[in-house]
């Protein structure tokens, strides 16, 4: 599996130490954000465009907040995104609401509970069945 | 302040609480529903909670479901909304004050009462302080390319609600 990750100025350092987790537990992942200067808006829209355009299979933004970049990326066709602070929702939403992006705020959540967020996210798999209509809904949607 | 609220099946007694909550504070409140325990789907109320904002009925709103992700994914896919997942007091401050969101949503099977409740206090009593970097994060946000072809179109979803009632989903 090809995991995105990017951020936004407040998210280099959770960005950097995510990154090196991700790799660990042996997922190949793509740095979208290289540069120092993007905004929130810049980091969400380039990680939706990533997966929405199959170069990933999910994705990970982090600015201060998570919840910036959570709005961003939802304003995508095709993209359900979670702004997520604890691991029950990293795993539930991609088991119920098929997510493929998830944010996180570099300010209120501390590293370890990012790394764990990180693995309950990669770990999961959708269950389809009744969700499929929700999620059907959602991607009519924008 | 006119508030308009939405959740899903999976917690509307939490939903019903907070309509009899924001009443007592003196607000006015439109309860877009669900309305008891009977399976349904969140985008349907995500969205007519989101449309309420976005005409101008309501000045803002709050979402619910299990997590608050689909109810909150689906008003953001409403033109016009910035809608706040959050899941604590001071990210809900946040949002209004830097982002301006519309709406805030929690997920009623993560948060407790407390958390929810002081987080809407924060969210509908914090003021939008505009700074160069808001202004150009809300304009960004705002520019992003979409549809409006749902807006307050009550049969937006019947392909998918008649395929669900006709068997053609799982139900399990």
């Amino acid at each position: 599996m090809k995991v995105a990750i990017g951020n936004d100025s407040n998210g280099i350092e959770l960005k950097e130490h995510l990154k090196a987790h991700v790799e660990e537990l042996g997922y190949e992942v793509i740095d979208s954000t290289p540069d120092k200067d993007f905004n929130l808006f810049e980091a969400a829209t380039e990680i939706s465009k990533v997966v929405n355009e199959g170069k990933a299979d999910r994705g990970i933004v982090i600015d201060e907040y998570g919840v910036g970049s959570f709005m961003v990326a939802n304003k995508y066709k095709g993209i359900v995104c979670a702004n997520v602070f604890d691991e029950h929702s990293a795993k539930m939403t991609v088991r119920h609401n098929n997510a493929s992006i998830i944010t996180i705020g570099s300010g209120i959540v501390g590293k370890k509970l990012a790394e764990k967020i990180c693995e309950s996210f990669l770990h999961a798999e959708y269950d389809g069945g009744r969700h499929q209509i929700r999620v059907d809904m959602l991607n009519k949607m924008c | 302040m006119k508030i308009s609220i939405g959740c899903d099946h999976i917690v509307t007694e939490m939903k019903d609480h907070l309509v009899g909550y924001l009443k007592d504070k003196g607000y006015e409140v439109i309860d877009n529903g669900t309305y008891d325990k009977e399976r349904t789907h969140y985008p349907i109320y995500g969205k007519k909670t989101a449309e309420k904002v976005v005409t101008g009925e309501a000045d803002l709103g709050i979402t619910i479901c299990g997590t608050g992700v689909g109810i909150s994914a689906s008003a953001n896919k409403v033109k016009g909304i910035r809608a706040a997942l959050v899941g604590d007091v001071e990210t809900a401050r946040y949002a209004k004050s830097h982002l301006n969101a519309n709406v805030l949503a929690m997920g009623g099977r993560i948060l407790g009462i407390g958390v929810i409740e002081e987080a809407i206090d924060t969210f509908l009593e914090t003021e939008y302080e505009e700074t160069e970097e808001s202004k150009k994060l809300i304009e960004q946000i705002d520019s992003i390319s979409m549809n409006d072809e749902s807006l307050n179109d009550e049969h937006y979803f019947d392909e998918f609600i008649e395929k669900w009632n006709n068997g053609g989903y799982p139900t399990t």
